[in-house]
């Protein structure tokens, strides 16, 4: 099985790097889509299905935090999981996203391996 | 403290995300031009970080992080690399001397490489960064310069003296 995945960055050289880092790590990748900021996510998500959401947090416009806010406050979404990647490796940044519903969390820099585990576990994609 | 984050951020994210191992201290003679991008962060503590590139190992670091040939890569695509590099070595260094508080990084821009505190020549013939309390409620800067290949790297962390938060917070 392979997977559609979207990238949340308001940075295209971040986005472009979590697509290529993706693909080398060996996850099974189906589609990569982009957004620039949870605005931008969320009309992506009115029209594609995704596994699962790659999402920063300091973005313009709708912002990390309110982007998870907001999938979470809708029926259709909230089921998809998202992983934040962020720079900010604070307990207390992690708890409170964590808190408004992401699924897992990612601190750059990360690792491919990393980066593909997090996905896996998040998935629920078995072991090899 | 800060001194140490600086170096082991600096390490990590250039091996980490762009593949690159710093070579060691850079020469003293530069005279490339270079490229500069500052931002800003709030937290304990607040100030500025400079990062500065020569633009030939600004290009080479965008490609690596990229997948792309150097030759391909547009001033844009430089730029966003160079705003993300920057990011990441802000945050890793607030996240390993803030570990129990929220910081918030301010958005990278790009800057005259004349806005960062002295040239990139200054800077990486300074030799070993140091820290002590400056004028103006500001701290002296804390540099680091690295030797990467096709040139220097430059990052400057500039923060705020703990009275001179303590007083611009009073006067809000």
């Amino acid at each position: 099985m392979a997977y559609r995945v979207l990238v949340v960055d308001d940075s295209p050289a971040m986005r472009s790097f979590v697509r290529r880092v993706i693909e080398l790590s060996g996850f099974a990748l189906s589609t990569c889509f982009e957004a620039a900021n949870g605005q931008e996510a969320l009309d992506v998500l009115r029209n594609e299905w995704v596994d699962a959401i790659l999402t920063d947090i300091n973005m313009p416009v709708v912002d990390g935090e309110e982007f998870l806010r907001r999938l979470a406050a809708d029926e259709l979404l909230r089921s998809i999981p998202a992983i934040v990647i962020s720079t900010d490796a604070t307990q207390n940044r992690i708890a409170r996203l964590l808190s408004l519903g992401a699924r897992g969390y990612v601190t750059k820099p990360f690792l491919p391996e990393v980066l593909r585990a997090e996905l896996e576990k998040t998935l629920g994609v078995p072991c090899d | 403290m800060l001194n140490r984050a600086l170096r082991d951020s600096v390490d990590e994210v250039l091996e980490t995300m762009f593949f690159i191992r710093r070579l060691g201290e850079p020469e003293e003679n530069l005279s490339e031009s270079e490229l500069a991008v500052q931002l800003t962060f709030e937290g304990n503590p607040s100030g500025t970080l400079t990062l500065r590139m020569t633009a030939t190992a600004a290009r080479s670091v965008a490609a690596d992080f990229l997948g792309e040939e150097e030759l391909e890569l547009s001033h844009q695509q430089i730029g966003d690399v160079l705003r993300e590099l920057a990011n990441m070595i802000c945050g890793s260094v607030l996240s390993r001397v803030e570990s129990d508080t929220t910081f918030r990084l301010g958005s990278p821009q790009l800057v005259e490489p004349e806005q960062g505190s002295g040239s990139m020549q200054e800077s990486a013939s300074a030799g070993q960064p140091a820290q002590a309390n400056g004028e103006g409620g500001q701290r002296d800067p804390i540099v680091h310069a690295v030797e990467i290949s096709h040139g220097v790297m430059v990052v400057t962390v500039q923060t705020e003296a703990p009275e001179c938060l303590t007083a611009e917070k009073l006067a809000f």
